[in-house]
């Protein structure tokens, strides 16, 4: 069923997917995982900076836009809890926690993802 | 194969590529974002027995009526759509480049992995933030799997298509 040429084609998206996680790998690696920061963006503006290990309370974040997500932080992990937007797939995604860890709403143009640390400012709201 | 018959045998692939679509959106797929690609069944059969023309309506129109009818907005329209546009034009462009150098499951496969780079590439642009590239190597293996899947399904659907000469080419 399969023919000589499907031997290039496979070859190349080996080396597409090999590349690609070389690159998520170096894209995490180094820097410490004490200070995790939780950025929260939307489009190109940052609306929170959480360092993750300050938050002693659940807190939630509401963020509006085409649509309305609701962002739940907790101590040590960030999610996107509740959505009304017709896919879901950032509340599907779940809690995210470690560094280099994404979780995005397509539709509200939302992104929470962790950033290393390097900031002792708590909390920044715009 | 005059120009009535073939209307009428693309709006039904058009419709069979639909009814593919809402059903693999009761399926769930381990990955949040990641979806099985049934549609690309239809795709790949009107690649085979038309042509890129063709392979391109039945995409957009079913892109269109999907969103559509799911209530979506013009951004889930646009995304689907870009991710379409483009596996169907690789797919068509691998199929037509040389006869019998690649099988439909190679093209499958090539057409899926495409698909996904155009969406999360769309989605950088989207989210304005290239951690979103971190899925990638998920995303792509996923994609490979249901390619190959997929690329099986629509070559013993090509081999049965062409046994009982069902468009009577």
């Amino acid at each position: 069923m399969l023919k000589k040429g499907d031997i290039i084609l496979f070859g190349i998206i080996s080396v597409i997917i090999a590349f690609s996680t070389l690159w998520v790998y170096y894209y995490r690696l180094g820097g410490n995982d004490s200070a995790r920061i939780a950025v929260i963006k939307q489009g190109d503006t940052q609306i929170h900076r959480i360092i993750l290990d300050n938050v002693t309370e659940g807190e939630k974040i509401k963020v509006s836009g085409a649509y309305n997500v609701i962002i739940h932080v907790e101590h040590d992990r960030i999610r996107f809890c509740e959505a009304d937007c017709p896919d879901q797939v950032c509340v599907n995604t779940g809690w995210i926690s470690k560094k280099g860890e994404m979780a995005a709403c397509l539709p509200n143009r939302t992104m929470i993802k962790i950033e290393e640390g390097d900031e002792d400012v708590d909390i920044i709201s715009h | 194969m005059n120009r009535t018959k073939k209307t009428v045998v693309i709006s039904l692939l058009i419709s069979q590529a639909l009814i593919l679509s809402i059903i693999e959106s009761w399926i769930p797929v381990l990955v949040p974002g990641v979806k099985l690609g049934l549609a690309n069944i239809i795709t790949l059969i009107v690649i085979v027995f038309f042509g890129y023309k063709e392979a391109l309506t039945v995409v957009i129109i079913k892109s269109l009526l999907i969103s559509m009818l799911g209530g979506r907005g013009i951004e889930t329209f646009l995304f689907s759509v870009t991710g379409g546009i483009l596996s169907a034009l690789v797919m068509a462009g691998l199929y037509n480049v040389k006869k019998d150098l690649f099988s439909i499951i190679g093209i499958s496969v090539t057409g899926a992995v495409v698909h996904n780079l155009g969406q999360v590439f769309i989605a950088s642009i989207v989210i304005r933030d290239i951690a979103i590239f971190t899925l990638l190597p998920v995303i792509l293996t996923m994609g490979c799997a249901m390619g190959f899947i997929v690329g099986l399904a629509a070559s013993f659907l090509e081999k049965t298509f062409r046994k009982i000469n069902i468009f009577g080419l």
